[in-house]
């Protein structure tokens, strides 16, 4: 499981009458005290009516805590505007659909984009340039992953928050054993792909093999083929969006020792794996890496403190053509057919701000990478070194269609499953080039509608 | 005066009292039904295929671009031949089951009417639940078959229930023909029922034998019901979805999608609506032709 959470639907709404009784303490307090009204709390006036409301739906959280923290936020920022304020937390297979439905007949004013979706739902955004500004400006520019997929065109159709991502989890005394430098210390090891597979050719033989999802889940198999397939040179797509780069003689090679590693050192079920499956796997002992977010360590130091001690993370391996990750943009946005544009505008606005944000970002525990450099050097990445490698993986993330624009295209190549495909079908059928010329064909197919 | 009310009561007692009248009024609401929740999806879809329609965005009209395009897509290909082979290769399988189901719980024994609704659990429960049992028994690393298996020193290391091209395909029948399989058992057992005493009784006291009974009697009366039931099933899985989108979502490599669970993927997820309503329309000759021979042999019994 890349990081898919478990959990169901959760609301919380304010409801009018907790507003007034909000609202008239608030009076309250004001006229005893002098304060200054809630309103002047936040800044100028607000431009838009009191007694509406905002609904916002969002993925739910694996962090529970940040979950709990964003609602507190919206409350607060309800309760002073005096709006009614309802946060949506859905499971994630169920986000997309949603937002397709709230996108045709309404229901949301603000929604969280996963990666690629400003561009599926751009006719369907409110512009929020000047927000996003302001919030990159702020925060020592944007980390290089977000700048390659922030807008679409020149504008921002929504403000970016981060992204959430795996890399190697893996256990520490077993790659001792199998001979590994550095094993005690995550942070110090920088592998090749060859290097990675060697120790795991020497843990399968042992019977703790790596496992790795290659069915079609939306997380963990793109998560980990994607970034393998930039590494040995290939690409879906030149930068000028239409020219397939799939079919790389480096590529090919690649892909023979991808077979060859998938035999020597995978449980070779993985071809059936969804984002689970290497959750249940690893946190049962059967496996020992697996590419994956760092649900696996929390969920380990929640319930199995023994082996969380045991286990570390690595930086993905690298390849020739250098080290990669697949990290797109998440966005907040704002539905052009929302009724109350004006307050979802000055809620972002305000919730961009450095004490929501960085409360919010920082309540993650390094789950969420920074959208933004100023958080690079945040000290929750040295709370607790294990997580230290995912401080890294801004600068290597790349966005899904990469060399070109994380657009429709690129959507459809990725939820047809292709680049994954191209690997299920090598390791299945055992000819690295027969698959490759499938996927570059698939992607020929799509790229030149 | 006398005219006037002869003339309003007539006008209304008229009008219910005509048959063509009354007929049209009754009809109405079932008619206003089928055409908001049957008729209108329907022509929208095949308006939308006849599009590039996308999430979020009107298309255009491309006429038949659409189902031109699937023809050369060999992931439509692998779809069409897997529906195929989903839908119809399992049918001989739940037909002779659920025969061999029927004529055990034809027999009379014990608590056979609690028996008997106990055996239509799988057809009764909803698939999306049943399915994730499977799912759980085709489990990778934690199946219980694989467990058993190895620990009787059968195999060496798991069985790749949904990740091997041909094991794959071959599970997602086999829960569709454990799903099937009360159907087909109940409505032949009904067959079997309706099957008079005295033929069984004629026969056996000329001297046929159990076999030549049951080929010769048994056989020609369920033979109307099992060629219903199949027609049914063939029906009801060719348009399936939730079964295989839980087990595989289509996966590995495609090797098991069908036609629901790709127009899912191209419609909804890739949000290219149109061509996800141009794969799913090539459904309906097939299923048309089905429902077609079924309709005919319904009424030839008639």
């Amino acid at each position: 499981m890349k990081d898919h959470p478990k959990r169901g639907k959760e609301r919380v709404s304010l409801s009018r009458r907790d507003f007034l009784k909000a609202g008239a303490a608030g009076l309250g307090v004001a006229a005893l005290g002098g304060l200054p009204l809630p309103t002047k709390v936040f800044g100028q006036a607000p431009a838009f009516k009191k007694g509406t409301s905002l609904s916002i739906l969002q993925g739910s959280y694996f962090i529970a805590p940040s979950q709990d923290l964003y609602k507190r936020q919206a409350q607060e920022w309800g309760q002073a505007n005096g709006v009614t304020m309802v946060a949506d937390f859905l499971n994630w297979p169920d986000l997309q659909p949603k937002i397709a439905a709230s996108v045709q007949a309404g229901g949301y004013d603000i929604v969280e984009l996963w990666g690629g979706w400003n561009y599926l739902y751009q006719d369907n955004l409110v512009e929020v340039g000047d927000i996003a500004e302001a919030f990159g400006k702020r925060n020592g520019g944007w980390e290089r992953y977000v700048e390659l997929s922030m807008k679409v065109g020149d504008r921002f159709l929504g403000v970016p928050h981060g992204y959430s991502n795996g890399s190697m989890a893996y256990r520490i005394s077993w790659f001792k054993e199998a001979g590994c430098p550095n094993a005690e210390d995550g942070n110090k090891i920088d592998l090749t792909w060859d290097e990675y597979f060697a120790i795991g050719k020497k843990l399968k033989a042992k019977g703790k093999p790596f496992g790795q999802a290659l069915g079609h889940s939306t997380g963990d198999p793109p998560g980990y083929c994607y970034p393998y397939m930039w590494s040995y040179g290939a690409m879906e797509v030149e930068k000028d969006g239409k020219t397939i780069a799939f079919n790389k003689p480096q590529f090919v090679e690649g892909m023979r020792k991808f077979i060859e590693g998938w035999k020597d050192a995978y449980d070779e079920t993985g071809t059936s794996w969804d984002d689970s499956n290497n959750n249940r796997a690893y946190l049962s002992e059967q496996i020992s890496s697996t590419f994956n977010g760092s649900s696996i360590y929390f969920a380990a130091k929640r319930d199995k403190p023994a082996l969380a001690e045991d286990t570390h993370h690595i930086l993905i391996p690298k390849g020739p053509a250098g080290r990669f990750y697949w990290l797109d943009t998440r966005t907040f946005a704002i539905l052009k057919n929302s009724k109350n544009i004006p307050a979802a505008k000055a809620f972002l606005k305000w919730w961009f701000e450095e004490k929501q944000f960085g409360d919010w970002w920082r309540s993650q525990k390094g789950y969420m990478l920074q959208p933004v450099k100023k958080y690079y050097t945040d000290p929750v990445w040295f709370e607790d070194p294990k997580m230290a490698p995912f401080r890294e993986q801004p600068k290597y993330g790349l966005n899904q269609g990469y060399a070109g624009p994380p657009n429709r295209k690129a959507a459809e190549a990725w939820s047809k499953y292709i680049v994954v495909d191209t690997f299920a079908k090598a390791v299945q059928g055992g000819d690295a080039k027969q698959a490759i010329e499938w996927g570059a064909d698939q992607l020929k197919r799509i790229y030149d509608r | 005066m006398v005219n006037g009310s002869r003339l309003k009561s007539f006008s209304m007692r008229d009008f219910f009292d005509r048959e063509r009248n009354l007929g049209i009024i009754l009809m109405l609401p079932g008619a206003i039904l089928l055409i908001a929740f049957m008729a209108y999806p329907f022509f929208l879809g095949i308006w939308l295929s006849l599009t590039d329609s996308v999430i979020g965005r009107a298309g255009h009209f491309i006429g038949l671009r659409n189902f031109i395009d699937l023809l050369t897509d060999t992931i439509f290909h692998q779809t069409a031949r897997n529906t195929f082979i989903y839908a119809l290769v399992t049918v001989p399988f739940k037909a002779v089951l659920g025969l061999g189901l029927a004529l055990v719980l034809n027999r009379h024994m014990r608590f056979s009417s609690p028996i008997r609704a106990a055996v239509m659990m799988p057809w009764i429960v909803p698939t999306a639940l049943s399915s994730l049992g499977w799912f759980m028994i085709f489990d990778p690393v934690f199946s219980p078959i694989s467990w058993l298996f190895r620990h009787m020193g059968l195999i060496s290391k798991n069985i790749n229930f949904l990740g091997d091209p041909i094991l794959a395909i071959s599970s997602v029948c086999w829960a569709n023909i454990w799903r099937g399989v009360p159907f087909f058992g109940i409505t032949i057992l009904a067959g079997l029922q309706s099957v008079p005493q005295e033929l069984h009784e004629a026969a056996a006291i000329d001297g046929a034998s159990v076999w030549h009974r049951f080929r010769h009697v048994t056989i020609p009366s369920i033979k109307g019901v099992v060629l219903i039931a199949s027609l049914l099933s063939i029906i009801w899985t060719f348009a399936d979805f939730q079964l295989i989108y839980i087990l595989t979502k289509g996966g590995p490599a495609n090797q098991t999608h069908i036609f629901g669970t790709y127009t899912y993927q191209i419609g909804l997820s890739a949000t290219e609506i149109g061509m996800g309503a141009a794969i799913s329309l090539y459904m309906f000759p097939i299923l048309a032709v089905f429902a077609i021979l079924l309709l005919i042999y319904l009424r030839r019994e008639q």
